[in-house]
């Protein structure tokens, strides 16, 4: 799986994407608990759950209106951060707790591909566990027609953000679920407050931009274009991957 | 480093002759703070090819100063070259370096053979299941064996990490207590193996903090106590330097002070000190000490319920080292 490259000096190195498999083979096993997939997945389930609840209820007037609003507040702002939140955090942050980082960092191999290996790891069990119950929630809200592509799509694009930025946080504070939980529910919830400028300061005033774009419901906070929706949560994932890479290398490691 | 010293200016670092070998590792004048803390206080030595024991109690900064060598964390002050260059910069030197880092961490999920082919990818090793098996033979463990290493004991453990260390060949070894939870065979077998490498010209740091295991593991040693280099030279000097300090024995008995008047101005007392029920003395032979008290005791009636060292502790070592350095 390793294609060594070999220096002038004679000195062995693991070529980039090389080292993405293996870190990303690697990590996605260390990731895959039992108790965190059962956790997430009953939280994705709880969605799905009130999805159907409220496309079953005679009382709501615009059923479309009311799933879109269930995707866009429970699943795009709860469920999506949550679970990247858990599995990004704990890519590289649980090598670096428990002193397994070492067999990666002290290795002939660039920053920059642990950190890709890590998140596509992270990402590779977070969008099932989101995508799933979101799609799920899509169906049985009775609206799939209009709304399932718009979540999919808002979903991805959200996990691909939050991904790196946990991935970040994991790397920079001693605990990253706590610092992501504050990020979520305090800073995504404030910025909320001020309206849809200052959710441009938040990634699910994106995603909640891609549902109205792809739908035309207009949901709260939602109100950039669809390029800018998807373009800047991708740039942001972008930033975060690089300064993760220079943080790996800057790091003090156990 | 054949002979025992002090590290003095004048030793350390080792002056600059340009025929003198490049030592493979070379740590200078290395500080390491944190915070408040100094874990590492201007330590410099150099060392080339074979085994080098690290000896120290814990907490002596040992760790610290391995961490650093690899470059997993960076000095607050000096520098640090392993095979000419910084470890925390230089990609390809990690690739000749192999660390058996001292925590306890394994990805427990893995079989022994996956865990060390692993260490053999990221190292770029060519065909790494079969230098997995190399290694693994290496430190007797089976290759074949598919159970988790998060089932291993303490011991097994231990030798996976050697193993990973070893596999990819690498010129520089860093080995932080290597030794821990292995059985006395194993142990023997180990050092062995640490010679066999030495000699085939690698350069293994080894740390310890037991004295006895030390003297197995290399005839080198480097003594770190409170941060500081408290000493560098051969083992047999540094045995015989311990063996020389002044030594205190804390005796128990039923008449204290005719005992401690009949030892004071006697041979192979340095001082004498006398409680309710016991006397303290400094000594710096102790077996002629030992004869003496038995034979003044005996002359007196009294009886000798205890003769202890209070200072036999490793610990103690360290701090005369210390002292004498001063």
């Amino acid at each position: 799986m390793s294609t060594p490259t070999t220096t002038g000096t004679g000195a062995r190195s693991v070529a980039p994407i090389a080292a993405i498999v293996l870190t990303y083979r690697l990590l996605l096993r260390q990731l895959v608990t039992r108790g965190r997939v059962l956790a997430l997945l009953a939280v994705g389930l709880a969605v799905a759950a009130v999805a159907w609840a409220v496309g079953a209820s005679d009382e709501v007037t615009d059923p479309l209106d009311a799933s879109v609003g269930v995707i866009a507040g429970l699943g795009l702002t709860v469920l999506v951060p949550i679970v990247s939140l858990v599995f990004a955090t704990a890519a590289l942050g649980d090598a670096r707790e428990d002193g397994t980082l070492v067999y990666l960092w002290l290795r002939p191999i660039d920053r920059w591909p642990v950190v890709v290996g890590a998140w596509l790891a992270a990402l590779t069990v977070s969008l099932p566990l989101t995508l799933g119950p979101l799609a799920l929630a899509a169906l049985l809200s009775g609206q799939a027609g209009t709304v399932l592509g718009a979540t999919m799509a808002a979903s991805v694009v959200g996990a691909i953000a939050y991904s790196a930025v946990f991935l970040l946080v994991g790397l920079l504070v001693k605990n990253p679920i706590v610092w992501g939980l504050g990020y979520v529910l305090i800073w995504e919830g404030i910025i909320s407050a001020f309206g849809s400028s200052a959710a441009q300061l938040a990634i699910s005033g994106y995603t909640r931009s891609i549902v109205t774009a792809m739908t035309d419901v207009d949901v709260d906070l939602g109100d950039q274009s669809l390029g800018v929706a998807v373009v800047v949560p991708i740039v942001v994932a972008v930033v975060a991957l690089v300064v993760a890479a220079r943080r790996l290398d800057r790091m003090d490691v156990a | 480093m054949s002979d025992w010293a002090p590290p003095t200016a004048a030793t350390v670092p080792p002056p600059p002759d340009p025929n003198a070998p490049t030592p493979m590792v070379q740590v200078a004048n290395v500080t390491k703070a944190f915070g408040d803390v100094v874990a590492v206080s201007d330590v410099s030595f150099g060392v080339g090819p074979g085994v080098t024991a690290l000896l120290g109690p814990n907490g002596a900064g040992k760790s610290t100063l391995f961490r650093i060598m690899c470059g997993l964390t960076p000095p607050s002050q000096g520098t640090v070259r392993v095979l000419g260059a910084d470890a925390r910069a230089d990609r390809e030197v990690r690739g000749r370096i192999g660390l058996a880092p001292q925590q306890d961490a394994l990805f427990d999920r893995l079989s022994a053979h996956r865990f060390v082919e692993i260490a053999a990818l990221t190292h770029a090793v060519p065909d790494p299941a079969a230098a997995a098996d190399r290694a693994l033979e290496q430190v007797d463990l089976d290759p074949r064996a598919d159970k988790p290493v998060g089932s291993y004991s303490k011991g097994m453990r231990q030798r996976v990490k050697l193993a990973a260390a070893l596999v990819n060949d690498p010129d520089v070894l860093i080995l932080d207590e290597p030794l821990t939870g292995l059985d006395p065979v194993q142990r023997n077998r180990m050092i062995r193996l640490f010679h066999d490498l030495g000699g085939a010209g690698k350069c293994l740091l080894v740390s310890s903090h037991v004295l006895d295991e030390v003297a197995r593991i290399g005839s080198n040693v480097l003594v770190i106590a409170q941060g500081r280099l408290a000493a560098t030279g051969d083992y047999r000097a540094l045995r015989e330097l311990m063996d020389d300090r002044p030594l205190r024995l804390r005796i128990a008995t039923d008449r204290p002070r005719d005992l401690a008047a009949a030892l004071l101005g006697g041979a192979y007392v340095d001082g004498v000190s006398v409680s309710a029920d016991e006397v303290i003395a400094d000594t710096t032979d102790i077996d002629r000490f030992g004869r003496h008290v038995a034979v003044v005791a005996k002359q007196l009636g009294a009886r000798l319920y205890e003769v202890q060292p209070t200072d036999d502790d490793l610990e103690s070592v360290f701090r005369y080292l210390v002292e004498r350095r001063r």
